[in-house]
């Protein structure tokens, strides 16, 4: 039979995560006689899998060396630096290298049908530019290139993520360096992050592929209206933006 | 049986050029009866090969000459359901005011052995090509039918191409029939529909016709597409670093890699980073030759595109000019798709014939005597014209203002392709401030080449940079956050439009001005100046009627999901592509006219059914816009 210690231990040392005592007496039990019986390594991935559809703030350990600072936010302290790995999930992504508006008109085509093969709709010629040039535009006439010509940038970021811990506080962070997988189609909501030593300023956790790893998972309760009400959610913000 | 051989050519024009060179200048003119501008030349000509010394009898059409039309029963609107109108009965009939020319035909084959047709050599001219042949037929139904192959009006090249007489193509003249079919019938169902329909909802609308296209609705669709697009925008603030440093004298702007974010606090934050990092530190030199590339041959979407931006004439204009320059035997033919020149022509001897030009016969010499290139190729080809060229020179002071523009810049384009690209020394300098990047970049312009000659390219020297030596470390001079606001796109302007069209796929490079003028004529768009002086541009805006109709096809689709709605180019294009098919061979016309009318029946269905989405958008921006 397995201890929760030992499926504990095995959480820790693949995942780095300090899962909580309640939750794995909880997820213990909740399994059946049948599982118990199956070898700790597989009975851990289990506990995995669950712990990353779950919420962390009752999975996960509340032990201050694995949370946020409380004061995290302030906005007088120019840098600062943590010691350890910080698990956090993801509540929010923004693009913020692209305008609200071409991201409203990126998914409005992509209701229209556009996205679909055979359906795009070239809606941008670059008159007069080098032949060569517009050839490129003819032949690129997907939407997200589409939207990337209107805003002037690259269509990727930078990203800015709302994240929690467990203890439930919330901050922003900024994803300084490309990251893969940080993504608005990539990165549902409730995915799990570890933050590495993470550099804090202004308030703003500073994200590089050096200090994240992702631990992927999803909250389907929150990344499910999450997804449905963002072009709403960002009709709303352009309304906001009128002076 | 006399050897005599009756030429037909597809325009009046056209028919005196051929005459003129086949004759070396010495023919009969004979006026025909009922027709003013057709005139029949008579001279004798030697065709070699087995048809050898003839006399020739060369007159011409005037465009098509039968039109399709349905049965007199249904010809009435009241006179069956508009969804009829997909598989009445319809008959191909000579146009009336064109008897007189098919008469002449059909008379002057009985007295002929051969019939050489001389229409344009393109898809319509091979239709246009195929009535000619039926009226021929029924003069003499034992007549050899044969076609000439050309591509200017040349006098070498028209005394070539008679001398090696083709057949006509009937894949190309069925592609045009089918075509000439489904606009009839799909025109005619969907603009009795609407028509009916719409005029009794609003009283602006009563007398009106509101016609229907099947390239017309997708062009218009584009034009309200982007006015809702500049409408509906909502400017937004973004903000960025810009870095300068003063050196040697120069002051160098840097610029941010991520160009603006949209998120003050961050940008603030990050450019905080910046200065606590005090020194930058150069991580890139990149100094390379460069060039800019000559321009490829011309074909007829980008003289229309070109055209109206450079020339300031609208693109219907510009292919009305194009076309008298062909026909005065100045320029190869205007509608091409072709931007390759084929290996066999003296591109040479084109440019030596520009010698006496004052303006760029200087430029012409210079290349013949050593600076020729051979031209890029594109990917497009035809097969039945090369791109647009100037076949001979003429004196300006031949030609009146719009066919000088329109002959100086063929000749330019021209000359340009034939000439070397322009080249010069690039320089990027990136450097790493912080954790930011940031760059500038330098040209220097060092043979100019096609510039010279094609002036519509702009390429010039940048600011010349200081040195920089990569890894070296130094304080900017100044970092600053800017800031900006994004701004809505303009509204479409003609270039834009053609350019629209073609990546779409509506319309061929012939067609394209005149299904712009039809949207006009119909008052769906109107014409706004934007800018004064030479700087202005015109741009389309849909006209109440236009957005309605848009708004109103929309709506009617909404939620079907396999359902395209008309204001869309997918229909369009598939039809377009299914013409390619019938062209190639691989599909008849039966299939083609069968298949597309199964598409549009389909629309045409849900339109009915949904008829109030029409009038539901005709009244709010035709009856409830206007009174408020």
């Amino acid at each position: 039979m397995t201890s929760p210690d030992q499926i504990a231990a095995q959480i820790l040392s693949t995942k780095s995560l300090s899962v909580s005592q309640t939750w794995l007496n909880a997820f213990l039990s909740s399994s059946s006689t049948a599982q118990r019986n199956i070898p700790a390594s597989a009975l851990a991935k289990t506990a995995i899998f669950r712990l990353l559809a779950s919420d962390i703030r009752e999975s996960l350990s509340k032990h201050r060396s694995c949370v946020l600072p409380v004061d995290i936010h302030d906005p007088a302290v120019q840098e600062r630096r943590l010691q350890g790995s910080i698990p956090v999930q993801v509540l929010d992504i923004e693009d913020i290298g692209t305008s609200l508006w071409s991201q409203i008109e990126a998914i409005e085509r992509v209701e229209r049908g556009e996205a679909i093969r055979g359906r795009e709709i070239v809606r941008t010629i670059a008159v007069g530019e080098d032949p060569e040039a517009s050839e490129n535009n003819r032949a690129n006439n997907n939407p997200a290139n589409g939207a990337a010509s209107t805003s002037g940038n690259s269509g990727y970021g930078p990203h800015r993520l709302i994240l929690q811990d467990a203890a439930g506080t919330m901050v922003m962070g900024v994803e300084m360096q490309r990251i893969d997988g940080i993504a608005l189609e990539k990165l549902a909501i409730g995915a799990k992050l570890l933050l590495r030593n993470p550099s804090i300023a202004r308030g703003m956790v500073l994200l590089s592929p050096g200090s994240v790893t992702l631990l992927g998972g999803k909250i389907e309760a929150l990344d499910k209206p999450w997804r449905e009400g963002r072009k709403a959610r960002l009709l709303e913000k352009t309304a906001g933006v009128e002076r | 049986m006399a050897r005599k051989i009756l030429c037909v050519a597809e325009k009046p024009a056209i028919a005196r050029a051929v005459a003129t060179h086949l004759s070396g200048g010495s023919f009969q003119t004979h006026a025909i009866r009922g027709n003013q501008y057709v005139k029949n030349y008579e001279f004798d000509f030697n065709f070699g090969g087995a048809w050898g010394a003839c006399s020739v009898t060369m007159t011409s059409v005037v465009g098509h000459l039968t039109g399709l039309d349905f049965d007199r029963e249904y010809k009435g609107w009241m006179s069956c359901p508009p969804g009829a109108l997909f598989e009445a009965p319809v008959q191909e009939t000579v146009d009336k005011d064109k008897l007189p020319i098919a008469d002449n035909i059909r008379n002057q084959a009985k007295y002929s052995k051969a019939l050489f047709i001389w229409t344009d050599c393109d898809r319509e001219g091979e239709h246009i090509g195929s009535e000619v042949r039926n009226q021929a037929k029924a003069g003499n139904a034992r007549i050899e039918i044969k076609r000439a192959k050309f591509s200017n009006t040349e006098s070498a090249h028209v005394r070539r191409a008679a001398l090696e007489p083709v057949n006509l193509d009937e894949y190309q003249a069925s592609a045009v029939a089918a075509r000439i079919e489904l606009d009839l019938r799909i025109g005619a169902a969907f603009t009795r529909l609407q028509t009916l329909q719409l005029q009794t909802v609003v009283a602006a609308l009563k007398e009106k016709v509101i016609s229907y296209g099947s390239c017309q609705f997708p062009t218009l669709g584009f034009v309200v597409d982007r006015y809702l697009r500049v409408q509906n925008f909502k400017p937004e603030t973004f903000w960025g670093i810009k870095v300068i440093l003063s050196r040697e004298g120069k002051k160098v702007n840097f610029l941010w890699k991520r160009v603006h974010l949209f998120d003050r606090a961050v940008v603030t934050m990050m450019l905080e980073r910046c200065l606590l990092a005090k020194q930058a530190k150069v991580t890139k030199v990149n100094q390379k030759p460069t060039s800019k590339w000559r321009p490829l041959p011309l074909t007829t979407v980008d003289l229309q595109m070109m055209g109206s931006r450079f020339l300031r004439l609208d693109s219907q204009t510009i292919m009305k000019v194009a076309e008298a320059l062909y026909t005065k035997g100045f320029i190869s033919y205007p509608r091409t798709e072709t931007d390759q020149f084929d290996k066999g022509i003296d591109l040479k001897k084109l440019v030596e014939k520009q010698y006496p030009d004052s303006s760029w016969g200087q430029y012409a010499r210079e290349l013949i005597d050593g600076k020729f290139r051979t031209p890029r190729s594109g990917r497009h080809n035809d097969k039945a014209h090369p791109p647009i060229h100037p076949v001979s020179w003429v004196s300006p002071n031949q030609l009146n203002a719009n066919e000088k523009k329109v002959y100086e810049f063929v000749v330019r384009r021209f000359l340009a392709c034939c000439s070397d690209d322009a080249k010069g020394q690039s320089t990027e300098i990136e450097i790493q401030y912080g954790e930011e990047f940031f760059h500038t970049n330098g040209l220097i312009v060092l043979e100019r080449n096609y510039l010279d000659v094609y002036v519509y390219d702009k390429w010039e020297s940048s600011q010349q940079l200081p040195n920089f030596e990569r890894g070296e470390l130094f304080e900017p001079t100044e970092a600053n956050i800017f800031d900006g606001k994004t701004t809505a796109p303009n509204y479409l302007t003609e270039p834009e439009l053609i350019g629209l069209m073609d990546a779409n796929g509506i319309g061929t490079d012939a067609t394209m001005a005149e299904h712009i003028a039809k949207i006009k004529e119909r008052e769906y768009v109107a014409i706004n100046q934007r800018g004064g002086g030479r700087s202005s541009v015109q741009e389309f805006i849909p006209t109440r009627l236009g957005v309605a109709l848009v708004e109103g096809y929309d709506n009617v689709v909404e939620g079907l999901p396999n359902s395209v709605s008309l204001s869309k180019p997918f229909l369009r294009k598939e039809m377009e592509l299914r013409m390619v098919e019938i062209c190639s061979g691989t599909k008849t016309r039966q299939e083609v006219v069968q298949q597309s009318l199964d598409m549009y029946r389909e629309v045409f269905i849900h339109t009915q059914r949904r008829i109030n989405m029409l009038k539901t958008a005709c009244r709010k921006y035709l009856v409830e816009e206007t009174t408020s």
